[in-house]
């Protein structure tokens, strides 16, 4: 029954690609469009999800072979990427957990937000997601997980930015992408370090080979791959993003952030198990950040006021435990607390709405007085431990600050001595414009009643006194005397502008950097 | 303490009493400056009459060394081609500063500033030691930059940073020169004009004449010859008039004395030169004359007769020949008389009707008589009109062209023609033709007014009646001058 796996993240992708041209190629038909994409994305899911409860059901009854090799994605010389699925074991089990409650959300959101704006490229982007998830929870190889783990991120940027029209949601969104691009890079970097020391890429000969690393290896592997993790599970330093990820619709924040997205990144130090023994420093970094943490959710968790933060707290708590978990060496109880958080806060997170509605009227409970009166943590919970403006002041505004210069520079420098077409924002638009343009002549007017002259003599006179005056405009008065005053000034503005980049602390890190990169090589 | 000194401190102690003046007070601000500067010019007055016009050398010297180890000296002089200059700076000023009735803000630091001018202005005429020259030359950019950058016209800011730019420049040449002689000092000896002299017959002819382009830089910006006059038609048009009448009466013949201390001093180099100075000076006589003629800014337009009618001066200092000397220190006088006449009537006619060209104005004879005689009187002047000092300054430089030259002086009898022709067209825009509703409401010339203008253009009439109480005050000097040439050239 291994074949069964290829058609898990392939049934969905097909219905994402169908419900994708429909959309695009027949705008012809009317009314009921969402019916059928609807019906097209609950049929895929569910399909999906059969056919992975089957194969864990062949799994359970020792039918399976444990991985099921379909072809070679990529060969280059010693790189060879297979598309390569696992069909035993964990991977299977989070796959049908995560399958079924794909199914569950699929059917809730074709109702909640049927015939809304945007429900079909709602559903567009939750096919797409759903092949993603099992791309990540399926493939026996680092690279094709990298690729579902980057189609849910994309498909997490498109749906916070759902309501594209409000400025908030897209900063939202483009933040959380930048920051999971954070850890993306911590699992390219991880994914090439395995080849590099491993000479290969899948999941299954990596943790094979677990035993043969040196610590010291293995503590890189591990850590990138933690990197990775800790940025897609919102663990700190990475945590404020889930916090801006809630924008997106309730179903879509249920699915990526209560019940599935989130916990790939765990699901990834699970599944590299036998690489994160090897590296003792990599697990108790796993505990401290796990710990911190929950401890951070916790205090933040307190003084939420809505429905919606309180839960998101709740959860990167809850997964900074089994981060906390797996750091301990408890990975069967990561495992199970993995599994029941992910039916836990799905369920929670779906019914959040009515939620608010069955506490009316019921207070909340109150917090402890010895914790209550410390308004100093009152104080660093409501500013959520200030993490955003830190990371604002260190990371978005220096790397902002280089694009605006990198972008004079462009404009000023390479643009002029490519000769770019000069922007339109010169041009004369108007005849006003134009004629203020022209208005120097007025004063040739002028010119040409004073500087007449009749008969040969006046003649000669006044083609002189025209010569001379050419010469006099462009190079004694505009060439040497005002240019140079120009000049002068632009060499001023420029030192300035120099200057002041030079103590930028952005330019101090770029030149720490130029210097190691000198070093280095040498 | 000497007499020179005396007229050195009436504008320094000026400037002390107007810093303790509080600012607000400004009729006894204006009573403060206006004293000092009548105080100064009654000293320089003074100095005409009790000046032995029979002796060539410096008079009323007076010298105590304040820097031993340069030998720099605080060394005060007089001679007949400075004495013109000085009574000039002070009369100059005491108009300039009658002229400044309308500057209402900042009338404090304005009229501190005017007096600090005048301060450097006379120290660079009467200090006879090159350091304290050079200290004195440099004084006189500070208030200027600040006279033009704060009360001059829409441009000022570009115009005052000019015109730093250029004279600052030309200084550093001029500096460079100075240090080039001082290499051939020998030890413990002074900085004094004298004793420099002495150093520089003693260095090589081609350093010598190195040094005198370096000083034909560094006064030719000031004064200004042909290809450095870039500074000069954007700081006239911009200053505001009584800084103008100072500009082109007083500063510009810094640059020119300056110069013909520096030709006195290397007498070989300037032979050598003369062909180039020669060429300049008529080059530049005709082009500012033509510039002029198409200028329809009124004080753009004698803003560029002041390139020429400097010119004339560089073309009797290039004749190296007794007339010549003559005629460029008589231009020198006339010219301070004529520029200064001239901007202040300018002036005062922008101050009525706030516009300078020509072609609005019309038939202003109707309203304004008096200003139309000066005005009149002070044009014909500039075209070198007999009667008045220009002919006489202008008749001198041509027959000492005519002596070295012969034929070439052809291009300055043009330059006359040019400098006629825009004289007198200016005469008949501005008096004659239709009569224009907005000409018709002038007011003519105040008394106050009338007393600066006549001071002027009744010297531009004596001066040019009885041209020989001129030539007499400098013609000791002038020969002295002559003879020390004329024996170094005679040497080779």
């Amino acid at each position: 029954m291994d074949f069964l796996v290829v058609l898990i993240p392939l049934i969905p992708l097909l219905a994402a690609i169908y419900i994708g041209s429909d959309f695009l190629f027949n705008k012809n038909r009317k009314g009921n469009r969402e019916a059928v994409a609807a019906l097209v994305a609950r049929s895929a899911v569910s399909i999906s999800c059969v056919l992975a409860i089957t194969l864990l059901v062949s799994d359970l009854s020792n039918n399976n072979d444990g991985f099921y090799h379909v072809g070679q994605w990529l060969g280059s010389k010693n790189l060879s990427i297979d598309l390569l699925f696992i069909t035993s074991g964990y991977s299977v089990i989070v796959a049908t957990l995560f399958s079924v409650i794909l199914v569950v959300v699929t059917r809730f959101s074709t109702f909640y937000l049927f015939k809304e704006p945007g429900f079909i490229r709602y559903l567009f982007i939750f096919c797409l997601f759903s092949t993603g998830m099992m791309l990540i929870t399926l493939s026996g190889n680092a690279v094709i997980t990298f690729i579902g783990w980057e189609m849910a991120g994309l498909c997490s940027y498109f749906l916070i930015s759902f309501a594209y029209d409000r400025p908030v949601a897209t900063i939202n969104a483009t933040r959380v992408f930048v920051t999971n691009r954070i850890g993306d890079a911590s699992f390219i970097l991880g994914i090439a370090l395995s080849f590099y020391y491993l000479g290969t890429t899948n999941w299954l000969d990596i943790n094979d080979m677990a035993d043969l690393l040196t610590t010291a290896t293995a503590t890189v592997i591990a850590l990138s791959f933690a990197g990775a993790a800790f940025a897609k599970s919102a663990q700190l330093p990475f945590s404020p993003w889930l916090a801006r990820a809630m924008e997106g619709p309730t179903p879509s924040s249920a699915v990526f952030y209560g019940a599935v997205m989130i916990h790939s990144g765990i699901f990834l130090i699970i599944l590299l198990q036998p690489i994160f023994e090897k590296a003792p420093f990599v697990m108790a970094l796993l505990v401290v950040v796990g710990l911190f943490t929950a401890l951070y959710s916790f205090i933040i968790g307190l003084t939420q006021t809505d429905v919606k933060s309180s839960i998101c707290f709740a959860i990167t708590g809850q997964i900074g435990l089994m981060v906390a978990e797996c750091g301990l060496g408890f990975w069967e109880l990561a495992s199970w607390h993995l599994c029941a958080h992910v039916i836990v806060r799905g369920y929670q997170v779906l019914t959040s709405p009515s939620l608010v509605f069955s506490v009316n009227g019921n207070p909340m409970r109150q917090v402890s007085s010895h914790l209550g009166n410390k308004r100093w943590l009152y104080n660093i919970s409501l500013q959520r431990f200030w993490l955003d403006p830190i990371a604002d002041r260190t990371l978005v505004r220096p790397i902002s600050g280089l694009g605006k210069d990198l972008d004079y520079f462009d404009n000023n420098f390479i643009d002029r001595v490519m000769g770019s077409p000069a922007s339109a924002a010169t041009a004369i638009s108007s005849l006003t414009q134009l004629e203020q343009k022209i208005s120097p002549s007025e004063q040739n007017n002028d010119l040409n009643k004073l500087g007449r002259g009749r008969g040969f003599a006046g003649k000669l006179l006044e083609w002189m006194a025209g010569a001379m005056s050419w010469f006099e405009e462009r190079l004694v008065l505009r060439g040497i005397g005002i240019e140079m005053v120009d000049i002068g000034k632009q060499l001023g503005h420029a030192a300035n502008t120099f200057e002041k980049l030079l103590l930028k602390s952005r330019y101090l890190v770029l030149f720490v950097f130029v210097v190691l990169m000198i070093a280095s090589s040498i | 303490m000497g007499i020179l000194s005396l007229l050195l401190a009436a504008p320094a102690i000026g400037i002390l009493f107007l810093a303790l003046t509080p600012k607000q007070n400004t009729t006894q601000i204006r009573f403060i400056a206006n004293l000092f500067a009548t105080i100064a010019f009654l000293i320089s007055c003074w100095l005409v009459f009790s000046f032995n016009i029979h002796d060539g050398t410096l008079q009323f010297e007076q010298q105590f060394i304040f820097n031993p180890k340069l030998g720099s000296h605080f060394a005060l002089g007089i001679d007949g081609l400075s004495l013109p200059m000085v009574v000039l700076a002070s009369l100059l000023t005491s108009i300039a500063l009658l002229a400044s009735f309308n500057i209402s803000h900042g009338v404090k630091g304005y009229h501190i500033s005017i007096l600090l001018l005048e301060l450097g202005m006379l120290g660079v005429f009467l200090s006879q030691d090159w350091s304290l020259f050079y200290i004195f030359w440099e004084v006189t950019l500070a208030p200027l930059f600040l006279l033009i950058g704060r009360w001059g016209g829409a441009q000022r800011h570009v115009a005052s940073l000019n015109f730093v730019l250029y004279t600052m420049g030309g200084s550093i040449f001029m500096l460079m020169s100075l240090f080039a002689i001082s290499q051939y000092m020998p030890p413990h000896s002074s900085t004094l004009m004298a004793s420099m002299s002495v150093a520089a017959q003693s260095m090589p002819k081609d350093e010598q004449i190195w040094v005198l382009f370096g000083f034909l830089i560094g006064f030719g910006v000031k004064m200004p010859i042909f290809p450095l006059h870039g500074w000069l038609p954007l700081a006239h048009v911009e200053a505001p008039s009584p800084i103008s009448i100072l500009l082109s009466g007083i500063l510009l013949k810094m640059g020119a004395y300056g110069l013909i201390r520096a030709i006195v001093m290397l007498p070989d180099a300037a032979l050598t030169l003369q062909p180039i100075l020669v060429f300049i000076a008529l080059f530049g006589m005709i082009y500012g004359g033509l510039l002029a003629w198409r200028q329809t800014d009124l004080k753009a337009m004698v803003a560029y007769s002041s390139v020429s009618h400097m010119g004339i001066v560089l073309l009797g200092i290039a004749t190296l020949n007794l007339t010549g000397m003559t005629a460029a220190v008589l231009q020198m006088t006339a010219h301070g008389l004529i520029a200064g006449a001239m901007f202040l009537l300018v002036g005062l006619l922008y101050e009525r009707t706030h516009t300078r060209n020509i072609l609005d104005y019309s038939s202003l004879v109707r309203v304004m008589p008096r200003f139309a005689l000066f005005m009149t009187i002070t044009l014909f002047a500039a075209m070198g009109l007999p009667g008045t000092v220009g002919f006489v300054a202008e008749l001198h430089t041509f027959i000492g062209g005519f002596q070295e030259w012969g034929f070439l002086m052809v291009f300055l009898g043009l330059s006359i023609l040019i400098s006629a022709a825009y004289a007198m067209r200016t005469i008949g825009m501005l008096f004659t033709g239709p009569v224009k509703p907005q000409m018709r409401e002038i007011e003519d010339l105040r008394t106050p007014e009338l007393i600066a203008a006549s001071i002027l253009v009744g010297s531009i009439l004596l001066f040019g009646l009885w041209p020989s109480l001129l030539i007499d005050l400098s013609s000791a000097t002038v020969n002295q001058m002559n003879d020390i040439i004329s024996l170094s050239i005679q040497q080779d």
